[in-house]
């Protein structure tokens, strides 16, 4: 069904009936050169990255190309493909969305095929650096493993006087690789209203799904632990589990100056998965063409151990083994940590801005890694 | 003194308004009617598909580097052409908006605006010809 509705999408993008209707082309890129002012290496001696960037320069991490087709179908029907390259996949170019629009009325449209999960203020937009005054959207809030949707999403838009509303109804599934392995979400169901008046925005999101998460050395890992306990090992793999999504948005902006945040609860049901919560605030001003911001983000991904009683439940001889990997998995995932930012935004003229951020990452596990990242992006949109 | 500085401050600006109000909006001469600022903005946004009648609405852009371009939506608006080329990259690339259509100058505008009824465009004022509306704004 997920590949029916893509390939109808895309032979509708790409069929010769097409040609003759209105197209319209966009296109967007993002250059972004970072780097850690110092090396990144851990208590136990060894270099890591931080969110893919480390003290050499690096071009490709927050870099990338797309473009984007849509036309009219018939007057009901819009097909929409964007096709991106990211430089962190070697500018390998993938069908990002591609999806099919059937507006019902000007108020009311059914979206089909893969989209964008309406998630966060700037989900849609995301990889439109153009779009927001940073070089790339806050990690601690928007880095989670499911951005995309393989379904259906209704939008609807209407106004009560100066209150502008939408309210958009998500369903399908998704997969996306993440730390070596791949999540995959079925019967997610994702709700999200977000009303304006004036300068105000406000936006609420709730979501659920069952998640699986496969990756070689934990699914050995829990096989292992399976030969102990079958339970316990079902206990702390991701696997159908019920996980949750979170959200609120507030955002004050009167083209001078602007402040707004958001923060979001993702929950990993009964798993290794420690439930996160994260948020950002970030204010600017808008000076000519200039907009300087301060983004203050946070992640917290700890929680306490879980599963304890059920190893202290085992035989005495398998605790040990338990142990290691029931508690080596929920550490290893922990995560915790504060970005502070500041940046400058420069708007070269109304397609290409240039921005400068400076980020102080503080990590709140292991004061070792704590470090200072640089970027410099070159935004472009046509 | 603080009135003084304060009417002294409004008579500035209303006369920069004055001096800038070069940009007039126009629509087909069929479609007598008159509108308010939040109500074209709302519509060069994207926000709004019809005129206050209900009758369909089309929005005819300037080009981007155009110095009238900017006037309109800087007084009309009310931010910068940045400001809005980014609010439009926020819909664009979610199959949400089409930004309006853009013409070359003032007599592309003009000829759009002639030909097609449900057309709202702008002008600089000294290029109003006959065949279109001006509109007055509310």
């Amino acid at each position: 069904m997920k590949k029916l509705l893509l390939a109808s999408a895309i032979a509708a993008a790409c069929g010769p009936g097409f040609v003759s209707a209105d197209i319209r082309i966009n296109g967007f890129a993002n250059l972004t050169a970072g780097f850690t002012t110092s090396e990144n290496v851990d208590g136990a001696g060894n270099t890591t990255d931080l969110f893919g960037y480390d003290d050499n320069v690096d071009f490709s991490n927050g870099s990338l190309f797309a473009i984007q087709i849509s036309g009219d179908v018939n007057e009901k029907v819009t097909a929409t493909a964007q096709l991106l390259a990211r430089g962190e996949n070697d500018y390998e170019a993938d069908f990002e969305w591609a999806y099919l629009t059937y507006s019902v009325n000007d108020n009311f449209s059914v979206n089909a095929g893969r989209l964008r999960l309406p998630l966060f203020r700037y989900s849609a937009s995301s990889d439109v650096g153009y779009s927001f005054h940073w070089a790339q959207t806050p990690f601690s809030v928007y880095d989670v493993p499911f951005t995309n949707l393989d379904g259906l999403r209704l939008d609807y838009t209407n106004n009560i006087g100066d209150w502008d509303y939408t309210l958009q109804l998500g369903s399908g599934t998704y997969t996306s690789e993440i730390g070596g392995g791949v999540a995959d979400g079925e019967d997610v169901l994702l709700i999200t209203a977000e009303a304006t008046y004036e300068s105000f925005k406000a936006r609420l999101v709730y979501g659920q799904s069952n998640t699986t998460f496969t990756e070689p050395t934990t699914d050995a890992a829990f096989a292992q632990l399976a030969q102990i306990s079958p339970v316990l090992a079902d206990k702390i793999a991701l696997r159908d589990d019920s996980g949750t999504f979170t959200g609120l948005g507030l955002e004050y902006d009167n083209f001078t100056w602007f402040v707004s945040g958001e923060i979001t609860k993702v929950t990993g049901g009964e798993s290794f998965s420690a439930d996160d919560n994260a948020y950002f605030v970030t204010m600017g001003t808008r000076i000519g063409k200039f907009t300087p911001s301060i983004t203050y983000e946070a992640r917290d991904g700890v929680e306490d151990l879980k599963f304890l009683e059920d190893i202290a439940a085992l035989p005495a001889q398998f605790q040990p083994a338990a142990t290691q990997i029931v508690v080596g998995f929920q550490n290893f995932f922990y995560e915790d940590y504060a970005l502070t930012t500041v940046g400058l935004r420069y708007d070269l003229d109304s397609q290409v801005a240039l921005k400068f951020d400076v980020s102080s990452y503080e990590n709140k596990i292991q004061d070792a890694l704590d470090a200072t990242l640089v970027r410099i992006a070159v935004n472009y949109v046509f | 003194m603080r009135t003084i500085v304060l009417v002294s401050m409004l008579a500035i600006a209303l006369l920069s308004t004055n001096v800038r109000a070069g940009v007039v909006i126009i629509v087909n001469k069929s479609n007598a009617l008159a509108i308010d600022q939040k109500t074209i903005q709302r519509i060069f946004l994207g926000k709004e598909k019809k005129f206050p009648n209900g009758s369909p609405v089309t929005a005819i852009n300037q080009s981007p580097d155009s110095a009238i371009r900017s006037e309109f939506d800087e007084t009309i608006l009310g931010r910068s052409s940045s400001q809005v080329s980014a609010y439009w990259s926020k819909l664009v690339f979610t199959g949400k908006g089409v930004p309006p259509a853009e013409l070359a100058d003032d007599k592309s505008v003009i000829e759009k605006v002639a030909s097609n009824p449900d057309a709202i465009g702008y002008i600089d004022s000294n290029s109003v010809t006959d065949s279109v509306l001006v509109i007055e704004i509310k």
